[in-house]
């Protein structure tokens, strides 16, 4: 580990609601969210020393995306770092935001990420250059097909109920009620029983919902110089890990930390969250709020187990004890979740956790504030797991 | 509508000459590769790349098993009908373990239903017609089908 220079705070943020306007383009929404997270922590576009956006869209990712999007958010000329992970890719711009910051090369970066999917079918990126191996795009395999045989292999492996499963989406779904930024906020709340049913809709709302095109940002600042914008600053760390791209390899794949486990766990997110944990300087069981990137309500559970909320194999018994509820030590998916928060790809996944707990931390979540919550961690994944990012924000002075 | 277009408006390719002609030792025979200097054996293959395990570069081409026993099992019924696997729905996926201990995410074949397949079932290597590409092209690759 090199040296680190100071500790990075994070000061502000915004996020896109549902339902952005057709007529947006991925510039405007890139700027509203940006503007809007400077102004919520007072901040100067001049003041921006760098930013790092990842996106989710193939219009522009064989261009040079970084001129764009300095020139969409007025601060030319200086740096824009472009990052395209899937999903989880903010977590990689964050990451270069943090290192930006603790090296001391830069005071003030704001860490960006917008999805315009609904304006274009983003298949055609994934390609065996992102996405998937020869064989899995040549052969017609996808990242959902992988997660249907995750899915089905983790329920047989650890013998979880479909009562864990609908209890999950419906917890997802109770959050999401309390919080406007969520995709299913107006709509009607789904039964438990109905959740927890052997069919064909049962299995759909256990699983995400889609968002939309969305964008986000979030502000980051050197510890010595967040006092000048905010009297609330948490303390922001990050951490991801690679896992091999071919499915078949999450089997056996000869790296320690990684050929101990198979499809049912997530060793990725094991080792992103001892790295964020360690550089976060906290604790496992100091953890008492945890968002997870969950497409599925069964790799919720394996987040949280990689997590170290619950032992491996055990999320189901913390679901259907009332874990997730805000009566539990450690509350789950106060933001609503994939089920009903929605899944909003790169402009969302990663930064709608963080900016979860960075108002919950601050006592700004209203109806589902998280009592005393002080120490927040978030997960995020792109494709299958191939990326896990865990972020942690706790509270400052 | 679909009387009269019965193929789709919109459709991605996965044709690349080059990218045929690179991978069809493993799309036809899995042929994968195995690192001199450790032994490990890998597929899809590393050929040209270091070794995750020593990190040496010294793979030679291997020939997977032919056969194994299924891991686990999904229905897919969604697809990926943006490069043309829309018509082939639904498909039974399985994981599978070939006897050298390889995993591999294949179509499982003359089978209807996933439950009529469990853990360990027998399973053997076939070569297959996958799909047609806009180019007329066939797409061949490896599918398995049970030992009866």
């Amino acid at each position: 580990m090199g040296k680190i220079n100071r500790r990075v705070m994070m000061v502000g943020g915004a996020i896109t609601p549902p339902n952005i306007p057709m007529d947006w383009s991925w510039r405007q929404m890139a700027a509203e969210v940006f503007w809007n997270a400077l102004q919520s922590a007072g901040i100067a576009v001049k003041d921006v020393d760098l930013v790092a956006a990842n996106y989710n869209d193939r219009a522009i990712a064989d261009s040079s995306p970084g001129p764009q999007i300095a020139d969409a958010l007025g601060i030319l000329p200086k740096p824009v770092i472009p990052i395209a992970n899937a999903c989880a890719g903010n977590g990689i711009a964050s990451y270069a935001a943090w290192n930006a910051i603790a090296s001391g090369r830069c005071d003030v970066v704001v860490s960006l990420g917008f999805a315009r999917s609904d304006n274009y079918d983003a298949m055609e990126a994934m390609n065996t250059q992102g996405n998937y191996v020869d064989y899995d795009y040549m052969l017609g395999m996808t990242h959902i097909n992988y997660g249907s045989m995750r899915d089905s292999y983790y329920r047989r492996k650890y013998n979880v109920p479909l009562a864990a499963a609908g209890t999950w989406a419906y917890e997802c779904n109770w959050y999401a009620r309390r919080n406007p930024l969520a995709a299913n906020y107006s709509k009607p709340m789904p039964v438990l029983e109905e959740l927890c049913a052997d069919t064909p809709d049962a299995e759909r709302d256990r699983q995400a919902t889609n968002r939309g095109g969305v964008a986000s940002a979030m502000v980051f600042a050197g510890e010595d110089i967040a006092r000048r914008y905010t009297d609330q600053p948490v303390f922001f760390d990050v951490a991801y890990a690679f896992r091999p791209p071919y499915i078949g390899n999450f089997f056996h794949y000869p790296v320690e930390g990684m050929k101990e486990y198979d499809l049912a766990e997530l060793p990725g997110l094991m080792t992103a969250a001892r790295e964020a944990y360690e550089f976060a300087g906290i604790r496992r069981e100091d953890v008492n709020l945890v968002q997870v990137h969950d497409l599925t309500a069964y790799e919720g559970m394996m987040a949280i187990e990689a997590l170290g909320v619950c032992e491996v194999g055990h999320g189901k018994e913390y679901v259907l004890s009332g874990g997730m509820t805000l009566d539990s030590n450690c509350p789950i998916n106060t933001y609503g979740g994939g089920p009903a928060f929605g899944h909003g790809s790169a402009g969302s996944d990663f930064q709608a956790g963080v900016l979860e707990n960075f108002w919950q931390i601050r006592g700004q979540a209203g109806e589902r504030q998280v009592k005393d919550a002080r120490v927040g961690v978030n997960t995020s994944y792109g494709t299958h797991h191939s990326l896990d990012v865990v972020g942690v924000v706790q509270k400052g002075w | 509508m679909s009387d009269q277009f019965p193929e789709q408006f919109v459709r991605w390719d996965t044709f690349s000459s080059a990218l045929w002609y690179r991978s069809k030792g493993g799309r036809y025979r899995l042929e994968g590769t195995r690192c001199t200097a450790c032994g490990e054996k890998f597929f899809p293959p590393r050929t040209g790349l270091i070794c995750p395990a020593c990190h040496a570069r010294a793979m030679e081409p291997y020939q997977c098993a032919q056969a194994g026993e299924v891991v686990t099992v999904a229905l897919d019924d969604v697809g990926f009908p943006a490069v043309g696997y829309g018509d082939a729905l639904p498909r039974v996926q399985a994981i599978i373990r070939l006897d050298d201990g390889i995993h591999l995410m294949v179509d499982l074949l003359q089978v209807e239903d996933p439950a009529e397949v469990q853990p360990g079932t027998r399973v053997k290597m076939v070569l297959r017609k996958h799909k047609r590409e806009d180019t007329g092209a066939w797409v061949y690759g490896f599918g398995f089908v049970p030992e009866r």
